[in-house]
């Protein structure tokens, strides 16, 4: 330090250089050629010590929270949630924090391969904690893998070409319509097993029917005081849990109003049932007419004149059906009709039944009979981001089999497959599996060596969401419009590219119409085109004068919203004055138990190969690194089972053997999975590890072409094998402790 | 001769009041693990893997617990329970530790643990009425390029050590220096711990319970029914409870 600059003016000064760079690396197409190299060759924005902070978007799911990723020399450290973003308001869900785990995952594609289908990626050992893994070397060049693509793309007809994406990221999918619709290869699909297990269609669909709009309700559980939810597991894996946890906490915030009820309907206590003041543990399939039931009753505690929606359903039939007592549906109409904000939502297992369509209109009926539509604590329609259109809606569980189906009939010659995993989100049942080998060529940028991967011809790996550019529409959970920003927060670890750059590359190649469609330079020209309108959008969170400014902003805050209000208001004038279907649901398959699978709260569908995410314990069992099968203690006596026994489950569409955990809050006619195990690939930290309950769905859809996958029976048989379960509770009954035989 | 021992006063009960100090409020706690996650990848904590976490070895810091009351149908999940070091005032765990590895600070008020002085006793461990110590088994193997996320102001253990939650004390430090670089004092809310910051029901609230104006002595003061778990052992926890319900 010079005698004019004192230490702290420097560090200042530090301070203020770091802020400015921030906001300078966005300048120009010139920063994404700016590299974040090891202290070497230092940066001009890094200091040793001092962290370097980048706004991104999380990509752990498609909901879109705002990240802030802590960076030192080069390496990202920590994943903050983004305060600036309205979303998530600064917060994150466990996944979000452990996406770190994805960018430095061990078992990544390491570079484009020409691989044989079945091949192995790596080398599995003996003990998936030591070193010792052989990955797959790249056996070809990009410029090589670039040009495989715009083979693809140009020795095939148009229409056999197909794109099957995730829910995730928005920008790609946008890239990969653009081409589609100017050269005339297939719409793409999207699909992920959230969606599968939110029902979405089956949202969609019943607001179409009741309020003449199709769309994502948005449910403003923060402000309600009485919520009943039908099966909406909103507090761990539901459309946006970030944001409806927040809506929870201002539903409990008992300082300035008074304390919010949840009353949870469903068979199985998920963790969101677990936070609630009364859980009902009705007979699955009974929920429509449960639900028109209380509507019934609570018109005439309030008075109204009966609308035809609730005049078919007989309460007590309801309540003999449901197995809730004719008493208790008295108490919770008075509790729905006498409160200032009632909300009712339905979601999740509810809506994966045969009659799931009828659950969704009746439980959406009930916010008819306290008219909270539009007001604070009731329904709304979830604000649309920008360039938001139904044609970027993730594809229901029967399109998905239409999908399958076209590939069988050898309508597809070369899939592309990006974002998804469908040999391990789709249920088997739905033969995806089967179906590939009649597609001549599939071609993957799978980022992790995933089942998918394994039977592709190519895999072009994808950055890491965390070294990506791209944007992500949040479709629900906030009051205004938001298009989430990313990023990449660290130069690419290893030798993967962009899809979007590959497909502009490729199209490139390809020459006449795919040239045209794509006529970008790169991925960033790209997403400069498309955050280019939003310029001159009024109410934004900032706006700017050019292009580079705003895009400067839009890197520096991580993504663009409005400050506007933009949920809308769905017209009920009508919801009550058609006639309801309260008929019970059909249940596929013989067998004595309701079979529920239900999403992991913790590993959802990509987690497991993240070890952190393993070794989280689940919220209801506290069961870490497995699966196991929830069954009611009593049930268990009677077939004569305790903790960690082995049983066989059989469905009409397969068979799975997984251990027994006796859990206190289920029906004794049903037993529960959760779904996020049960890998034959995907890493280390995932393979070979528990079980996948869409082993057992049937091809079963509902109404809206959704997945009944929670519409079916099963028997249960003992094997008479143990496998014990590690869990945070109590050691227990596991490994014989406590038992008089420890080992 | 007789000698003269000093021991430093200890105030005890309702005379006590620590430095750093959190509420959780378990009404809002949904058991999201969002914390734990947060915890650990923000301590280079190790994870252990299937076979030893079911030994009861996973070396969470803090952990969500929920207990059963009833018997279905009547059954109810207690609140949940975020459970973590409660940097008690007089620790139970700092007398029984023969090479002072637990030891009290003076200037953070804070129940530290120095991992070069622990030789791996577990007396603390065997101490603690929480339940809130992790002892480090074996090496636990980070693949290489696992390691590439270490937070470089957190110390990575290895076998033979005990480790537990120290509020972040690298983020408490970092804010002092921040401060005192900047000439002022520490503002309430500047930093938070990773847990508090990552919670998406806002549960857990971090800050100076020595100063009546900071939001964890707002919240203790207004909602009024805080709980100190085990209080009754004299342990004088830094960490209040709201119950649920």
């Amino acid at each position: 330090m010079s005698d004019k600059l004192s230490r702290r003016d420097f560090l200042k000064l530090a301070g203020v250089g770091a802020a400015t760079t921030a906001i300078l690396t966005g300048c120009g197409p010139a920063s994404r050629l700016v590299k974040r190299e090891p202290y070497l060759q230092m940066p001009e924005y890094t200091y040793n010590g001092l962290s370097t902070y980048y706004a991104t978007t999380c990509r752990e799911c498609a909901a879109g929270c705002g990240l802030i990723v802590r960076t030192s020399q080069g390496r990202a450290l920590k994943t903050e949630g983004s305060a600036n973003n309205p979303l998530n308001l600064g917060k994150t869900c466990a996944r979000g924090q452990a996406t770190l785990q994805g960018l430095y995952n061990p078992n990544r594609v390491r570079g484009p391969i020409k691989h044989t289908r079945g091949e192995r990626l790596y080398d599995t050992a003996a003990d998936p904690f030591n070193d010792e893994f052989a990955d797959a070397k790249s056996n070809m060049d990009w410029a090589a893998a670039t040009q495989t693509v715009a083979d693809a793309l140009k020795n095939n007809k148009p229409e056999e070409i197909a794109f099957l994406m995730g829910m995730a990221p928005d920008h790609l999918f946008d890239l990969v319509a653009d081409l589609a619709n100017a050269t005339g290869i297939q719409a793409p699909v999207r699909f992920g097993a959230l969606s599968m297990f939110e029902s979405r269609a089956t949202l969609s669909k019943a607001s179409e029917n009741l309020f003449g709009q199709s769309g994502l309700p948005l449910f403003d559980v923060g402000g309600a005081q009485v919520v009943f939810s039908f099966g909406a597991n909103f507090l761990e894996t539901w459309l946006s849990p970030v944001s409806y946890t927040r809506g929870f906490a201002g539903l409990r915030e008992a300082q300035t109003k008074l304390r919010g009820k949840l009353v949870q309907f469903e068979s199985r206590m998920s963790s969101t049932a677990g936070k609630a003041d009364e859980w009902m543990p009705l007979r699955p399939g009974t929920e429509a007419m449960v639900a028109l039931a209380i509507g019934k009753l609570a018109c005439e505690i309030r008075g109204i004149p009966m609308p035809r929606a609730f005049s078919d359903v007989d309460p007590l039939d309801a309540a003999s059906k449901s197995g809730i007592k004719l008493e208790m549906l008295n108490h919770l109409a008075e509790m729905f009709a006498n409160s200032t904000g009632a909300l009712a939502i339905p979601g999740g297992a509810a809506l994966g039944q045969s009659n799931g369509l009828a659950v969704a209109e009746a439980v959406l009926a009930l916010n008819a009979v306290v008219d909270n539509f539009g007001k604070p604590g009731g329904v709304f329609f979830s604000a649309l981001a920008p360039n938001q259109t139904e044609y970027q809606r993730p594809a229901s569980a029967k399109e998905m089999a239409e999908f399958v189906q076209k590939m069988i009939d050898g309508k597809i010659k070369v899939l592309f497959v990006h974002g998804v995993n469908p040999l391990f989100e789709l249920p088997t049942s739905l033969q995806f599996g089967g179906a590939t080998k009649y597609v001549p060529q599939i071609i993957s940028f799978a980022t992790f060596p995933d089942e998918t991967a394994l039977e592709a011809d190519y895999i072009f790996p994808d950055h890491h969401g965390l070294e990506s550019w791209g944007y992500q529409r949040v479709a629900t959970g906030s009051v205004g419009s938001v298009l989430s920003g990313a990023q990449p927060v660290v130069s690419p670890f290893y030798d993967t590219r962009a899809t979007a750059d590959v497909l502009i590359a490729a199209a490139q190649l390809a020459g006449g119409k795919f040239a045209a469609a794509l006529p970008f330079k790169d991925e960033v020209e790209f997403l400069f085109s498309k955050v280019t309108p939003l310029i001159s959008e009024v109410d934004g969170f900032f706006s700017a004068p050019d292009i580079n400014t705003f895009m400067a902003y839009f890197q520096q805050y991580g993504g663009w919203w409005k400050t506007t209000d933009g949920r809308s208001v769905p017209n009920s004038a009508d919801a009550l004055n058609r006639s309801l279907s309260g008929a019970e649901a059909e249940f596929a398959g013989e067998g004595e138990f309701f079979f529920v699978p239900f999403v992991s709260p913790t590993l959802a569908e990509a987690g497991a190969n993240k070890p952190w995410l393993q070794e989280l314990p689940d919220p209801t069992t506290t069961v870490m690194w497995n699966t196991w099968v929830e069954m009611n203690p009593v049930t268990a006596e009677e077939l004569g089972l305790e903790d960690d026994d082995l049983v066989a489950i059989t469905s009409e569409a397969g068979v799975l053997e997984v251990p027994v955990y006796r859990y206190p809050a289920i029906r004794p006619d049903t037993i529960a999975i959760p779904f996020g195990q049960g890998h034959t690939a995907y890493g280390r930290y995932a393979e070979k590890r528990g079980v996948n309950p869409t082993d057992l769905i049937g091809q079963n859809f509902n109404e809206a072409g959704d997945l009944a996958f929670a519409g079916m029976k099963v028997k249960i048989k003992k094997i008479g094998k143990k496998k014990p379960l590690s869990r945070l509770e109590s050691i227990m009954g596991v490994y014989g402790v406590g038992l008089g035989e420890e080992k | 001769m007789a000698i003269e021992l000093k021991v430093s006063e200890v105030k005890m009960g309702e005379a006590y009041v620590g430095k750093w100090g959190m509420v959780i409020d378990q009404d809002m706690c949904t058991g999201c693990q969002a914390c734990v996650a947060a915890c650990a990848m923000e301590n280079n904590i190790s994870f252990v893997g299937e076979t030893d976490s079911g030994y009861g070895r996973s070396m969470h810091w803090i952990r969500i617990e929920r207990f059963w009351e009833g018997s279905y149908p009547e059954v109810k999940m207690t609140p949940n329970q975020p459970m973590l070091c409660q940097q008690c005032g007089a620790a139970t765990c700092e007398p029984v530790c023969p090479a002072f590895a637990t030891v009290h600070s003076q200037a953070e008020q804070l129940n530290l643990q120095v991992y070069n002085r622990c030789v791996g006793t577990r007396y603390c461990a065997n101490n603690c009425p929480y339940q809130v110590r992790s002892f480090n088994w074996r090496d636990y193997k980070r693949p290489e390029p696992l390691s590439n996320q270490l937070n470089p102001d957190v110390t990575v253990r290895r076998r033979g050590v005990m480790e537990k939650c120290t509020f972040c004390i690298q983020r408490i430090h970092k804010a002092q220096d921040k401060a005192k670089s900047e000439g002022r004092e520490v503002v309430d809310g500047e930093f938070t711990t990773a847990c508090a910051q990552a919670c998406p029901a806002s549960a857990i609230t971090f800050g100076r319970v020595d100063n009546p104006d900071s939001l964890v002595s707002q919240l203790a003061r207004v909602h009024g029914h805080g709980v100190k778990h085990l209080e009754e052992l004299g342990t004088l926890p830094n960490v209040t409870y709201f119950k649920g319900g």
